[in-house]
């Protein structure tokens, strides 16, 4: 099992790489902190959309594990796992370890 | 050398068409409940039902390291029961709504996502004549082709951003083991309702499928295409 700074830092390399490619000034340098979609994110849902894709490539890439992380829990989450790099971190521990 | 995705390539329709693009050159990955029945060095043989999520997921997963990429799906793979509604149970309607709408859905779902960087993605889904010419006898069939219809059309647009085309393809009737329980006197009958009065055969299918696949129908998107001059 990955410990979460190493999820951490997938999830960032594919926020940047993802910035680039749609150019998103505000994720190009993107932290933990930075949030993602929501009400005051930069991403729009095609963004979004590219970003879960490319993420749940590189976890079976990288990690060896095939996660969904578009699935009913997020869907009907009150506080959306996409919302920001830290929550989406939390998501991914939260669909390796089950 | 272009990878194509092909549902239910174990007979019928979808074993021809998987032949079809061996020929031309592509790779081929192909899939069936049952093993593989062509053996060929550019053929990928996916043993699994395409209503098991886990599974496609798996072999998309597959296909990313293999292939990098897929530039064309073409969900073929899909069961039929031909029987009056009073007489259909619910485990028939399941079935065929998980194999037809559930399995046709999830590998829109996971192929696109493999499409993305090909810019150019072809997406064909297979309805059926039975839908407009409201078939007796055929009312889940035709209802789950319905679904497929829609489906079609609504992800041409979800897909349209990533440059993906979404179109279908309506056979009348061709001759494989999915028709083969049907009597003469009803095959006849559906005929005449045919502007072009025979039985189709695959290679109308593949024609209509080379069309949607062409670099040149960048432009055709959420269409249906009957056969036989059905509409
Ligand atoms: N033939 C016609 O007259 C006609 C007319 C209109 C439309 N169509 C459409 O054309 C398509 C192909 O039909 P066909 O005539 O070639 O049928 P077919 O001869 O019965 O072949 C169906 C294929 O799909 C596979 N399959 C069925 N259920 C599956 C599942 N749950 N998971 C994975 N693979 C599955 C079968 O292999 P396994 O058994 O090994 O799984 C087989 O290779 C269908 O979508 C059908 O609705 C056919």
């Amino acid at each position: 099992m990955p410990d979460r700074s190493e999820i951490e830092t997938l999830v960032l390399e594919s926020v940047r790489l993802l910035a680039e490619d749609f150019e998103i000034a505000a994720l190009q340098s993107a932290d933990a902190s930075s949030t993602l979609y929501a009400s005051t994110g930069s991403l729009d849902s095609m963004a979004l959309v590219n970003l879960i894709a490319d993420i749940e490539e590189a976890i079976d890439e990288k990690f060896g594990a095939s996660i969904a992380l578009a699935d009913e829990k997020a869907m009907s989450a009150k506080n959306s796992p996409f919302r920001d790099v830290s929550s989406l971190v939390d998501a991914i521990i939260e669909r390796i370890k089950s | 050398m272009k990878t194509i995705v092909i549902t239910g390539t174990r007979k019928g329709i979808g074993q021809a068409l998987a032949q079809h693009y061996l020929n031309k050159g592509w790779n081929v990955a192909g899939c069936s409940r049952g093993d593989a029945s062509i053996q060929h060095e550019h053929y990928t043989h996916f043993s699994l039902d395409v209503s098991d999520e886990e599974a496609v997921v798996a072999m998309a997963r597959t296909l990313k390291k293999q292939f990098g990429q897929v530039d064309a799906l073409l969900n073929n793979a899909g069961i039929a029961s031909m029987n009056h509604a009073l007489l259909t149970p619910a485990s028939t309607v399941n079935r065929i709504l998980q194999t037809n709408v559930v399995g046709t859905f999830l590998f829109c779902r996971e192929m696109a996502k493999l499409m993305r960087s090909t810019k150019a993605g072809r997406i064909i889904n297979f309805t059926t004549v039975a839908h407009p010419l409201n078939l007796e006898g055929e009312a889940i069939y035709a209802a789950s082709k319905a679904a497929v219809e829609s489906l079609t059309r609504i992800l041409a647009r979800e897909l349209a951003e990533l440059q993906i085309t979404v179109n279908a393809i309506g056979p009348t009737p061709i001759e494989t083991d999915l028709i083969r329980g049907v009597p003469a006197d009803k095959m006849e009958a559906l005929l005449q309702r045919q502007a072009i009065r025979r039985m189709g055969e695959v290679k109308d299918v593949i024609n209509a499928v080379d069309f949607f696949i062409r670099p040149e129908s960048d432009f055709i998107t959420g269409q249906v295409i009957y056969l036989g001059g059905v509409n």
